[in-house]
């Protein structure tokens, strides 16, 4: 794969059809300091925190569920208090809690956290373009000038 | 008329015919309202949260989850529930990973997300046939179920049961588009839902009010005693139980009729709260398979193992039509008319919601931004997207008229989540988090996972040489389900495809899909739309993530 770095104005052509995308891109906004800022970055510090471990957790007790069912159908087969009532069909329910119960810590945690630094972080990169298109853009334009593709595909 | 039987249900027919009736109604309604391409794919993301839970409801609830759950637990005891389990789980993965991040950074379909950083033309070809590879098998197996069973409940002939399905579909996006598919979604997810609670309470009011008892009266019909409550009768082979979990809890995250759901809606939060709602539905009508399966044991008992048929199908209609009252009672035939009806209009729901992803990708991916470079007007689009969904509608009559009744689907919804899982799940995912990853990664990705499960699917025992036979054809393979293989080979065909290429237009447009899938920033805004009109001053995105000089 090659990929395009066009210097004439032909090759930017050429590369903005190549990289055209169908869903409108912003390029008045600066997104690699919005991604940079400290507020996208504690979003997603936050976040994670939470989504990572949450995704880990559901896996293993799923996976460890079905690998039991897999290689234990005996010991899921086991009476669990009450004749009739199995190991098995207990565990099974315990992941329709699970699920539950996650989904509904998430969305608490969302309402009150994550949504709160992720409008947080939106301002910010609203504040950075406005900021940027008024002064800092000669500057910035030096430092890390964009290529002719980057350019094409920003606007 | 040749076509319906002697026997025609004639009470079916005309349950049939008054919630075909509502869902023509609701069509109508919409038709006059849908006018842009954010109505006709998105329904204008005017659903709110509940609207949307029920959709999503309705969109993935199968028949082969009403009838086909059901009829695995009567037949094969707690491996059928562990399909109920796998279904429902899967739902974390789209909360967490998927969702809202779809939300944010896509406007009608998932190759919006998938090409947003990528060369476009290569990389939504390959979300497009990732789409319609898991759209296509989906759609065939669900067109033949549907008219084994309208042919089994109401009487009419299979072909003609084949031909209505697919008409009806094709009208309601024709139609009413995006808009008229979620509502027609929605009274089915209410219809399934009441007839399942129903059901539920007179099955547990046949065994004394003490669910315990649906699993010692089951133990006692069943030949096989106590290993009907455990696992292993139907998944006899440990390997391919972990490999089904796995394809079912990855799959249903990189299903494109589910993930377009979710454009629908004006905002992440509202895309959060409809997973919400969804898994209280979805949870809720799997814990009841409980009722209905091990139910069906414990009241039809094993003589009824001829009646429901070789898939079990008809263990729930039979038991709605004994708890009832028995064949021949006023209340047995119409509570077996009102579930037949019930599964007529889930099949409805989730067909049509598989025809407008699969027409997403034809009219909105490979027409407007492959050919027409995304040049096309929004009323061209619509128009090719209308034909497409007729063209695949009539494909998927005519594969299923072709095929007939014999048709093998069995392996078919599995194919389907296979796919999903192993080509779409991680090309999506990666494009959304990877900052690395690349145009040649996501296509190599899609590439390998929608071959690696075809492949594996045909010489998997149930395909070749055939069900039922010992072993598969190549001798050392011999899994049902090739989830556990294939979809480490999608995440290895991304990874592969994208250390073996540099692109980096791709890696610096990172941060914009980044930033835009986290926070919503510069997300499509919604037109306002409902079914009964737009809401006035049509609300935008949300209101702190719209841009105000865009």
């Amino acid at each position: 794969m090659t990929e395009p770095h066009g210097t004439t104005a032909g090759r930017a052509e050429e590369a903005a059809e190549e990289w055209h995308s169908g869903t409108d891109h912003h390029p008045e906004i600066d997104w690699v300091a919005a991604e940079r800022s400290p507020e996208f970055r504690e979003l997603v510090k936050k976040k994670n925190a939470f989504v990572v471990p949450a995704t880990i957790f559901f896996l293993a007790w799923y996976t460890g569920f079905v690998l039991l069912c897999g290689y234990a159908p005996g010991f899921m087969g086991e009476e669990f208090l009450v004749d009739g009532l199995t190991v098995g069909y207990v565990l099974a329910l315990s992941q329709f809690v699970m699920v539950w119960g996650l989904a509904a810590w998430y969305l608490r945690k969302s309402d009150r956290e994550f949504d709160p630094l992720a409008k947080r972080a939106a301002d910010r990169a609203v504040e950075l373009a406005e900021t940027g298109a008024a002064g800092g853009r000669f500057e910035r334009s030096q430092e890390d000038a964009p290529t002719a593709a980057e350019e094409v595909t920003r606007r | 008329m040749t076509f319906i039987a002697a026997d025609v249900n004639e009470l079916a027919l005309s349950i049939f015919a008054a919630v075909v009736a509502l869902t023509l109604f609701v069509t109508y309604l919409a038709s006059k309202r849908v006018t842009s391409a954010t109505d006709f794919w998105a329904a204008g993301r005017g659903l709110t949260g509940v609207q949307n839970g029920f959709a999503i409801a309705g969109d993935y609830m199968s028949a082969a989850s009403f009838l086909g759950i059901a009829g695995l637990i009567f037949l094969f005891g707690f491996d059928g529930f562990l399909y109920s389990v796998g279904f429902l789980v899967a739902f974390l993965t789209v909360l967490f990973l998927l969702g809202e991040r779809m939300r944010n950074s896509g406007k009608y379909t998932i190759a919006d997300v998938l090409s947003f950083r990528m060369k476009e033309r290569p990389a939504r070809s390959a979300a497009a046939l990732g789409t319609l590879s898991v759209a296509g098998f989906y759609l065939i197996a669900q067109m033949v179920g549907a008219g084994v069973l309208i042919q089994a409940l109401v009487g009419i002939d299979f072909t003609l049961s084949v031909i209505l399905t697919g008409a009806f579909m094709i009208v309601y996006i024709v139609m009413g588009g995006m808009l008229a598919t979620s509502w027609v979604q929605i009274i089915k997810a209410v219809l399934l839902m009441t007839a399942t609670i129903v059901l539920t309470l007179f099955v547990l009011g046949k065994v004394g009010w003490n669910p315990v008892n649906l699993f010692t009266e089951a133990r006692a019909e069943s030949p096989e005693g106590q290993a009907y409550l455990e696992p292993g009768l139907f998944l006899s082979s440990p390997i391919d139980t972990v490999s089904l979990g796995l394809a079912l809890v990855l799959g249903t995250a990189g299903l494109p009729h589910i993930l377009m759901r979710f454009f629908t809606v004006p905002d992440a939060k509202a895309a959060r709260s409809s997973v919400m709602w969804a898994v209280v539905l979805i949870g809720g009508f799997y814990v009841m398979t409980t009722a209905l399966g091990f139910g069906a044991r414990a009241i039809l008992g094993s003589g009824a193992e001829e009646a429901v048929g070789s898939g079990g199908n008809l263990a729930a209609p039979l038991l709605a039509e004994e708890v009832g009252g028995g064949a021949g009672t006023v209340g047995g035939d119409l509570f077996l008319a009102i579930i037949a009806a019930v599964a007529f209009a889930t099949i409805l729901a989730v067909v049509a919601g598989l025809v407008i992803s699969a027409s997403g990708a034809v009219a909105h991916d490979v027409w407007s931004n492959v050919v027409r470079h995304g040049k096309d007007s929004e009323k061209e689009e619509i128009w090719v997207a209308k034909i497409a969904a007729v063209g695949i509608g009539a494909i998927a009559i005519a594969i299923a008229v072709i095929g007939g009744e014999g048709l093998n689907v069995s392996f078919m919804v599995g194919l389907a989540f296979a796919v999903a899982a192993s080509a779409i799940f991680p090309a999506l995912l990666l494009a959304l988090t990877w900052r690395r990853f690349n145009t040649s990664g996501s296509i190599t990705g899609v590439l390998v996972g929608v071959i690696s499960s075809i492949a594996l699917v045909i010489i998997s025992p149930t395909v070749w040489p055939g069900p039922d036979s010992e072993g598969g054809a190549l001798g050392f393979y011999d899994l049902a389900n090739p989830g556990i293989v294939s979809i480490p080979l999608g995440f290895i065909g991304c990874w592969l495809g994208t250390v073996l290429s540099r692109e980096a237009v791709a890696e610096r447009s990172f941060d914009e899909l980044y930033v835009r899938s986290e926070t919503g920033l510069g997300a499509e805004a919604g037109t306002g739309l409902t079914l009964t009109g737009r809401r006035s001053g049509a609300r935008a995105a949300a209101v702190t993530t719209t841009l105000p000089y865009l």
